[in-house]
């Protein structure tokens, strides 16, 4: 009772989520603007604006739906949350594991933009209106090729979990280089998952204000932000599990510093995508995520059917 | 108490979130505000950043005298800023009405109809002076807080 209490809120739930998610978005923003040749924020900047909305007034617009508006960012704060808790973080073991977790870790990371659609939905300005549907077609095109690259490597592996994925890559290190398409791809779709810059489209805010969101204030906006900083944690930590199982198994404290520089080397090739493309526009991505990437992913599935034949010759 | 409403005016001071408003400037004003944002000045460094929408808001920067057409949706997008919040008028315009004060079409400054906490004057307001008069509204926050509560 009291372990699940401490891993619910203490670690590696809430309180370490927050924390790295917070520094995992300086860590983009700084490298952002680094690559921009600005000088950046200081390293305290994202726990400031966090705590700052804290403590603003909180509006409910009168024409909002006042459950559903209030509800929204504490339901996808806490679907990321639990998604983590299937992530390994220093061995091949997660706190929870069981056979077809990958899938559930996949859908847990959906619900967020669901989330985020009833919300800018129900909040009833024409502006959060716009982002919501927008949102959600963006959705159902990043969503597929995301699925393919990631439940690919899962193919090879030959299993659900996420966990025995990660014992199989680990034991035979040169098969997880056969999966190099499928994490290009997985990227990319990450990209649109997370709303960043190529695929800002839901809260392009020279367009639509910021899009879903834009109703929202104080402590719910403070969650929201959370929300996004967790899911990219979140994602790129399943990128790591999946496609980057090295320096796995040694003692644990050797294998998080591991982990935590997997992650930000994959937070790190998302700020590098979001620094060098500029958006585009809502049928322009539709298109590129079932012309472009969606040929490839299915050719990452190709090549990991052929192996495994190979293999099992 | 007191230790979490220190970080909570400290929190406040690192991240002012702006919102730019144009009330009915000549639009030097508006490009100057917008130089002021532009990597060369990086206000990122103070935590600044330009937001669409009132309600993220804490900062709402004005510029240009306020006519009469503007003046009910000044008023409007003030109301929909979340507490506590400024606003920083900036230009000789915003400040008194400047060249066009005593137009027909024209009420005078922003005070004219919202209460201004900072006054940037000049005639455009170069970005040095806009950002002068930023950290000027923070220093004074600052000393008034430790002072005394804020009036909510
Ligand atoms: S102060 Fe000068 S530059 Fe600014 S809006 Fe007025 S006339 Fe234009």
């Amino acid at each position: 009772m009291l372990a699940s209490l401490i891993y619910i809120l203490i670690f590696p739930g809430f309180a370490f989520l927050g924390v790295f998610g917070l520094f995992a978005e300086f860590f983009d923003r700084k490298l952002y603007a680094r690559l921009q040749n600005r000088v950046g924020p200081p390293w305290f900047q994202p726990f400031a604006d966090f705590i700052k909305l804290l403590g603003k007034e909180e509006i409910v617009p009168c024409d909002a739906n006042p459950a559903m508006f209030t509800l929204v960012p504490v339901i996808a704060l806490s679907t990321v949350v639990a998604a983590f808790l299937y992530i390994p973080l220093w061995n091949t073991t997660s706190l929870l594991s069981f056979n077809g977790d990958i899938i559930v870790i996949l859908y847990l990371l959906t619900i967020p933009t669901l989330a985020f659609f009833i919300g800018g939905w129900y909040s009833s300005s024409l502006f959060a209106r716009i982002g919501s549907v927008r949102a959600v077609t963006q959705l159902f095109a990043y969503e597929v090729p995301l699925f393919i690259g990631i439940l690919s490597a899962a193919l090879l592996a030959n299993t659900w979990s996420l966990s025995e994925i990660m014992t199989f890559y680990n034991k035979s290190p040169v098969l997880a280089l056969f999966n190099i398409l499928g994490f290009g791809v997985s990227l990319i779709a990450l990209l649109g998952k997370l709303e960043k810059v190529p695929f800002d489209i839901p809260e392009a805010e020279t367009e639509i204000v910021a899009g879903a969101f834009t109703e929202y204030s104080g402590k719910f906006l403070a969650l929201l932000r959370l929300t996004l900083d967790v899911e990219m944690v979140a994602g790129a930590a399943l990128l790591a599990a999946v496609f980057l199982p090295f320096g796995l198994g040694a003692n644990p404290v050797i294998g998080f510093i591991f982990f935590i520089a997997k992650v930000l080397f994959v937070i790190a090739l998302i700020t590098l995508l979001r620094t060098v493309f500029a958006r585009l526009r809502i049928d322009q991505m539709i298109s590129f995520c079932w012309k472009r990437m969606v040929p490839v992913a299915i050719l990452q599935l190709l090549i990991c059917l052929i192996l495994k034949g190979v293999i099992q010759r | 108490m007191g230790m979490i409403k220190k970080i909570i005016n400290w929190s406040r001071l690192k991240s002012p979130w702006i919102l730019h408003f144009n009330t009915g400037a000549c639009n030097a004003c508006d490009i100057e505000i917008i130089a002021a944002l532009t990597p060369r000045y990086d206000l990122e460094r103070f935590g600044v950043i330009l937001k669409g929408t009132p309600r993220h808001a804490d900062v709402l920067v004005c510029s240009g005298p306020v006519t009469r057409q503007i003046e009910d949706r000044l008023i409007r997008i003030y109301e929909q800023m979340a507490e506590p919040k400024f606003v920083v008028a900036v230009g000789t315009c915003a400040c008194t009405g400047g060249v066009f004060g005593g137009c027909y079409n024209v009420k005078g400054g922003i005070n004219s109809a919202i209460p201004v906490s900072a006054y940037i004057p000049g005639c455009p307001a170069s970005p040095k002076a806009i950002i002068d008069g930023v950290v000027k509204l923070l220093k004074s926050l600052e000393e008034s807080e430790t002072k005394a509560a804020p009036a909510k």
